[in-house]
């Protein structure tokens, strides 16, 4: 056995907090005494174990566990830690600190990876955060299991060294070193498989009306309408009339499925992200939330669609904080020691039951005590509804309708929906659509003309509007007026708008 | 919640319900209002009807005023309260169910809400009625100003109708001004004998006052014995709005139900939005559309 030296090791890792990767030195000493390993710097559960699971590649890679006294450090000692991924870095620590490898060789490497007890190393969550936070900060490379090396190779910037056992670290910075991963592919559609078409929703052409307006704005929509009425069916086809995401949104997409250990490849098809929570969702699922705090289901929509069925079964309160995230686009979750700003600027879709039967009140079939209706109509008038662009009432399509040929294919709608949207670029900049215009972007670009502007004129007199109410409904007419090809907002398009506005409680 | 919009109305001005100069020299100078203001300034004097009553009434006495104001609304009768509690507040959100018009007359601000508790019902009532005072925007209620906004709710309609008040009572005396001082019709709702809240309507009855059931006994003093609705002629609609209204008296409920009927989906958008605007249809918090009482005028019928 080698006498063991009292060498101080330090490796660079980074641990994911929300969807950012921060930076995390591990220090290991190992020094005579008793053995023993000490783990310190806030670990949770996971981390602790790390122990364990070290002890054990170590020993099955061929290395020696020291038999002494082992301090491993994680800095800043204030953050808490979780998660698995700080084994490789764990490891290393020791392995230097013990003489069994060169500090040399992993000066300036972040290393980033779960230990298998053979030595085998595991992917985590976030790689494309961690490669991107590292090259930023000026990393010589980054070592990651080799599963997760093409995803981290999408990150550009630094070299990236995939390692499949604990052993390859000795190769790190010699000429033995795997080749660099080929990064992965994203350059739009690919062989992917094709997401649900539009020409399934027969008839109903008021319901493909909102969703082609939907796509062409970004406009935030609710649907109501008795079961079967293709409210579902219409949302689940919203992504495939989307444009695709460009290279920032499709970064900071892939950066948040990448931290919450979702699979990222279906992004790299430019497709927007498309997210359907149950209605028994927590309000810390939705929003995020938790200890760790974790991303919720509206930062998983970032940049692309959330989609809430039954609507008016959400809990209250998991609605009554959809309102500031929806409004400024991210979501802050404070804690003792920080707050977390997450990404959540999606498109909401939303579709409801009239009543808890669906038949509707007023309908004769429908037998829903009243507490209930009013209950119903509250939660649709309440909470989330301000923050509601379109509304469309539906109803249970023509059974012949529905024999009938299939609808216009999403292809066709996404050609109108990409000329509206080109129309929108040009006005506003890259990336944006009408459902982001500030006041003073609708003031510049949504005033009637000379025919529009006296139904502007009575409606706002009439009492119906005021305020946010009536820029929402300019907004929208300005997208009716882009899918036309026109300039100018005019009653047609100003009328069309106002039978689509959301309703308040009478 | 966008904010209702506010207004002003004085007396022989355009829009100010002429027949207040029945109350004299007591007539208001101007009415402040909240809401929506086609809801005074298109009143008619022979479809509004005012409800009072007690404001501890009795579950019964809650259910008949609601079911009337409701049945009233839905016939083209604008029903106009006060709304304290109990009655009053049954009256408006029977009114209100049926999606017609209803105007509340308060003792204070029209933009005050009083009682304050009754916030959530004043939101309704000036989302699609209104709130009236003569008094100053901003001013509380004081004790004096009940009965003088009682002389504006009785001068208001043409029929006044009490469902349940105690003797004495502020109801009372806002039914026997209606009569004697106004020459307004009085109706009343009969209640069980022994009673506290129903011993000033019985009173009413014994001395002749006619005996409302329903929206049926108050539309015969209204408008004749046999009348069931007050249509009114609304403004006159293109051919285009003729074919919607058509289909909407048809059962069409949406924009929807007009394009799955072959209407080009954004023209159906357009045409349910200028019916609303026109006063013909309505719609509720999820996007349904109802037929309101105004009457299209015949020439614009398309032919059948």
């Amino acid at each position: 056995m080698r006498s063991v030296a009292a060498v101080l090791a330090s490796i660079r890792t980074f641990t994911i907090l929300g969807v950012d990767a921060h930076e995390v030195r591990v220090e290991a000493d190992v020094s005579g005494g008793l053995p023993s390993f000490a783990l310190v710097g806030l670990p949770d559960t996971a981390v602790r174990e790390s122990r364990e699971r070290v002890r054990a590649a170590i020993a099955n890679s061929g290395f020696k566990f020291p038999n002494t006294r082992i301090t491993a450090n994680l800095a800043p000692a204030d953050l808490r830690k979780a998660g698995p991924g700080f084994d490789l870095a764990i490891a290393a620590a020791v392995l230097v600190a013990s003489e069994q490898l060169h500090a040399e060789q992993v000066d300036g490497v972040v290393l980033a990876g779960e230990l298998a007890l053979d030595g085998a190393i595991r992917p985590v969550p976030g790689t494309f955060a961690i490669t991107r936070a590292a090259a930023r900060s000026a990393a010589s490379a980054v070592a990651v299991a080799e599963r997760c090396a093409p995803e981290a190779a999408l990150a550009a910037g630094v070299r990236v060294v995939p390692i499949g056992r604990l052993r390859d670290l000795e190769r790190l910075g010699t000429d033995d070193e795997p080749p660099p991963p080929q990064p992965l592919r994203a350059d739009g559609e690919g062989d992917a498989p094709s997401l649900p078409d539009l020409a399934d929703l027969r008839g109903q052409p008021y319901l493909r009306r909102g969703l082609e307006l939907a796509a062409a704005g970004g406009h935030s929509l609710l649907m109501t309408g008795p079961p079967g009425a293709g409210k579902s069916m219409a949302a689940m086809r919203l992504p495939s009339l989307l444009p695709p995401l460009d290279d920032a949104e499709a970064g900071e997409a892939i950066r948040v499925a990448s931290a919450c250990g979702r699979p990222i490849e279906p992004l790299l098809t430019r497709r927007r992200p498309y997210r359907a929570p149950h209605h028994t969702i927590s309000t810390a699922g939705l929003i995020g939330g938790g200890s760790p705090p974790r991303p919720g289901e509206i930062t998983l929509a970032h940049r692309g669609v959330l989609f809430l069925d039954e609507l008016a079964e959400f809990r209250r309160d998991a609605l009554e904080a959809l309102r500031q995230p929806v409004e400024s686009g991210r979501v802050l979750i404070a804690r003792a020691r920080r707050v977390l700003e997450l990404p959540c600027r999606f498109q909401l879709v939303a579709a409801a039951n009239p009543c808890p039967c669906g038949r509707g009140e007023g309908s004769p079939e429908c037998e829903c005590p009243p507490q209930s209706v009013r209950r119903y109509s509250t939660k649709l008038s309440g909470a989330l509804a301000d923050r509601v662009d379109m509304l469309i009432a539906v109803a249970q399509p023509d059974p012949a309708a529905l024999g009938g040929p299939p609808g216009e294919r999403s292809a066709a709608v996404r050609e109108r929906v990409l000329a509206a949207r080109e129309r929108q670029r040009r006005r506003l900049g890259p990336g944006r659509c009408n459902a982001e215009m500030a006041p003073p972007e609708t003031r510049r670009w949504c005033a009637p003309d000379p025919a529009g502007a006296p139904l502007l004129a009575e409606v706002l007199e009439g009492g119906a509007l005021s305020g946010r109410g009536h820029e929402r409904i300019l907004r929208l007419a300005r997208t009716i007026a882009d899918l036309a090809g026109r300039d100018r907002i005019g009653a047609d398009e100003l009328a069309e708008a106002l039978a689509l506005r959301r309703r308040g409680r009478r | 919640m966008t904010a209702p919009s506010r207004w002003r109305l004085e007396a022989g001005g355009p829009g100010y319900p002429a027949w207040l100069a029945d109350l004299g020299d007591r007539a208001p100078r101007e009415l402040h209002g909240v809401g929506v203001r086609a809801a005074v300034t298109g009143l008619e004097h022979g479809a509004t009807v005012t409800i009072v009553g007690s404001r501890r009434a009795s579950s019964y006495g809650l259910r008949v005023a609601e079911r009337l104001a409701r049945d009233l609304a839905s016939a083209g009768v604008t029903v106009v309260s006060g709304m304290a509690w109990g009655i009053d507040s049954a009256a408006h959100r029977g009114a209100l169910a049926a999606g017609g018009t209803t105007v509340a007359v308060l003792a204070g601000g029209a933009d005050v809400p009083y009682p304050p508790s009754a916030r959530g019902l004043y939101r309704e009532v000036v989302a699609a009625g209104a709130a009236v005072s003569e008094r100053a925007p901003g001013v509380r209620p004081e004790r004096w100003s009940f009965p003088e906004r009682n002389r504006i709710m009785a001068a208001l309609a043409k029929l006044v109708i009490v469902v349940e008040a105690a003797e004495p009572s502020g109801s009372l005396v806002t039914a026997r001004f209606a009569i004697d001082g106004l020459g307004r019709d009085l109706g009343a709702v009969p209640g069980q004998v022994g009673v506290r809240t129903a011993a000033g309507t019985n009173a009413l009855i014994a001395d002749g006052a006619p005996v409302i059931r329903g929206a049926d006994d108050a539309l015969d003093l209204l408008a004749g014995v046999g009348t069931r609705a007050i249509r009114r002629p609304g403004p006159s609609l293109d051919r285009e709005l003729g074919v919607a209204l058509e289909l909407v008296e048809a059962g069409a409920t949406s924009p929807d139900a007009l394009a799955a009927a072959g209407v080009d989906p954004p023209r159906a958008a357009i045409a349910f939005a200028r019916l609303e605007l026109l006063g013909y249809v309505r719609a509720d918090e999820a996007g349904r559309y109802t037929r309101t009482a105004l009457d299209a005028p015949a020439a614009d019928r398309p032919d059948p």
